[in-house]
């Protein structure tokens, strides 16, 4: 392993009295592809929210690439380099396949008020990212694509875009909040041989939650088990998956 | 005014009260169509334009001719019929101050009624931008220095050193058309950049707009600025023209006329927001000439242009649910570079 970009130092989120996430301490390495496992409710969306921004959290500590990033605002956060993904993939369905990958890139000359009108302006950076982001899609195979509305892509096509969209950017680090729900089979095994590739190809880190472990563990380096909010295990996928006390907390006593 | 039938007369009246109600439709296209913020008072911000123009040029009128009397007195406005069209250059400068300041004014009212309203969900800010709306009503009606429930009369129009009025209004409709086309420019070049699509990401997944790195608390408060500020315009517009003022003008049916306008020509269609504003003005414009016992405020009780935009509305949202003039997609120069690289022979590499 090598040097971690994503560090969470004793986190600690409450609602009230329930103790959403109670001192969890891990790290993501560089380049690493790491799962984030547990039961419902075990605190995995919420360590999401709190490393994203969504959430300040009650106690701990968060640190990206040397700096410390808690209780910055979720727009903040990406533009560090940390790009999150959701369970049900929210892409934006009035605009265009190419349109969504286009929003993505941060202080684009045209998004201020002042600017837009005068397209001479902004005309230029605007083209080099439309060819940017054609060349991302075709990429990854989804060059047929480009003028597609989002309502007509597959669940899988949806979160490889999102993922894509963050790839214009410069973003090093995805938060992939379950990738592989609501596919069949096959298609959850080409959206983790995507990731894979985009960790070779282009040296990105990932962090995912998921429930199907029968897909993830074959694709990931490490994996951390939460459990009512702590860490219950963590290590290899095969040490973690024959763990007595991972069995016990997904199959109860 | 009213003689037989008068063409020319009623496309003056029409197209001013035309360009006035779609500056207001664009400004409400652009909060509401694109952005997907409701706006329930945008009345508040006509009425902040037009009393601005109205305390701005009587006051101004009567500090310098050295009147002592308040404007809402007889004597006061007495005085301004005897000093309004004295000086072109007086009136002309009243005019381009009531519109820089008009804008700026009620620009900074929506930016700041924006700011405790915009984490909260879209009713929210709805429903404190009607309230304020009211409440602004409710305040002129009362405060005396802006005439209370009499308002202010005696505005010096722009023209009025023009001895014909028949040309006096007809100047007017092309200065009033004139800044509807700078208005209308500027919102399609805004909707067609990559700022146009920010709103519209923010209108579709606020939360997702705000994981991609884009502030959507500072972009609502930019959209409401510039919606506030041109609705200051149409404000501004509106008092030179009826060259009085009073509360009972800015009540909340108002707003929804101006939904209405949008709904009618389609939300998020700035083109469309211009047709609903002329469909609407123009059923009332001819209600009022073919009924001359209505007089020239519209906002008298009108019950049957209400029946006719409620049946309109109905018919249009049946048949065509988008508006008369459905949103299109954005256009910027991204399509332009997409077709180069389509029309590029492929250099292979890719799977199909």
């Amino acid at each position: 392993m090598t040097k971690p970009i994503l560090e969470v130092k004793d986190l600690a989120r409450y609602f009230g009295g329930v103790k959403a996430l109670d001192g969890v301490t891990l790290e993501v390495p560089e380049r690493g592809v790491i799962g984030l496992i547990g039961p419902n409710g075990s605190g995995k969306t919420t360590l999401f929210n709190v490393v994203t921004g969504f959430y300040v959290p009650t106690r701990g500590e968060v640190w990206y690439a040397g700096e410390r990033i808690d209780g910055l605002n979720p727009n903040e956060v990406f533009l560090k380099g940390l790009v999150r993904t959701f369970q049900i993939p929210r892409l934006f369905p009035s605009l265009t396949v190419l349109e969504n990958v286009l929003l993505t890139p941060p202080r684009q000359v045209g998004e201020k008020i002042l600017v837009a009108p005068f397209r001479s302006r902004w005309e230029k950076q605007e083209k080099e990212l439309a060819r940017k982001a054609v060349a991302l899609l075709k990429k990854f195979g989804l060059g047929d694509y480009v003028r597609a509305k989002v309502s007509e892509l597959s669940a899988a096509h949806m979160k490889m875009i999102e993922t894509i969209r963050g790839l214009i950017t410069d973003a090093k680090v995805y938060l992939l909040d379950e990738p592989a729900a609501g596919v069949a089979y096959t298609t959850a095994r080409e959206l983790f041989t995507f990731i894979r590739r985009l960790r070779d190809e282009e040296g990105l880190t990932f962090f995912i939650i998921e429930h199907r472990l029968e897909v993830l563990m074959d694709f990931v380096d490490y994996v951390y088990v939460l459990h009512n909010g702590k860490l219950l295990s963590e290590g290899k996928p095969d040490e973690v998956m024959n763990d007595p006390k991972v069995i016990e907390a997904y199959i109860g006593r | 005014m009213l003689p037989s039938f008068d063409i020319l007369g009623f496309l003056v009246s029409w197209g001013t009260f035309l360009g006035i109600y779609a500056i207001l439709a664009i400004s409400l296209n652009l909060e509401v169509g694109l952005t997907g913020m409701a706006n329930f008072g945008k009345v508040a911000f006509y009425g902040i334009g037009a009393y601005l123009a109205a305390s701005l040029s009587v006051y101004t009128v009567l500090a310098v001719y050295h009147v002592a009397a308040a404007p809402y007195t007889t004597e006061g406005i007495i005085a301004l019929g005897k000093y309004g069209g004295a000086n072109p250059a007086l009136d002309l400068g009243i005019f381009a101050a009531s519109l820089v300041l008009g804008f700026i004014i009620a620009g900074c009212v929506g930016y700041l009624l924006t700011y405790p309203t915009l984490r909260v969900g879209p009713a929210f800010l709805g429903i404190t931008l009607l309230a304020f709306g009211e409440l602004l009503r409710i305040f002129l009606l009362n405060y005396q220095p802006l005439g209370a429930s009499k308002g202010l009369s005696g505005i010096p129009h722009p023209f009025l050193w023009i001895p014909d009025p028949v040309l006096r209004e007809r100047l007017y409709v092309l200065v009033v058309l004139g800044f509807l086309a700078i208005t209308l420019w500027f919102a399609e070049r805004i909707t067609n950049s990559p700022f146009g699509r920010v709103l519209k990401a923010v209108r579709d997944d606020e939360v997702a707009a705000l994981c991609m790195g884009k502030h959507v608390p500072r972009v609502k408060a930019t959209v409401l600025f510039i919606g506030s500020g041109m609705a200051g315009i149409a404000g501004v517009l509106l008092a030179f023209y009826m060259s009085s003022v009073n509360p009972n003008m800015f009540v909340p049916a108002v707003t929804f006329n101006i939904w209405a306008m949008v709904i009618l020509g389609g939300m998020g269609n700035n083109k469309g927001a211009v047709v609903g504003a002329a469909i609407i003005t123009f059923v009332d414009r001819i209600l009022t000439f073919i009924t001359p016992n209505l007089g020239i405020t519209i906002i008298t009780p009108d019950y049957i242009r209400w029946m006719i935009v409620g049946i309109l509305i109905v018919l249009v949202l049946m048949f065509m649910p988008g508006g008369l003039v459905p949103e299109k997609p954005i256009k910027t120069p991204a399509w332009e570079a997409v077709e180069d690289l389509e029309k590029e022979p492929a250099r292979g590499g890719d799977e199909a």
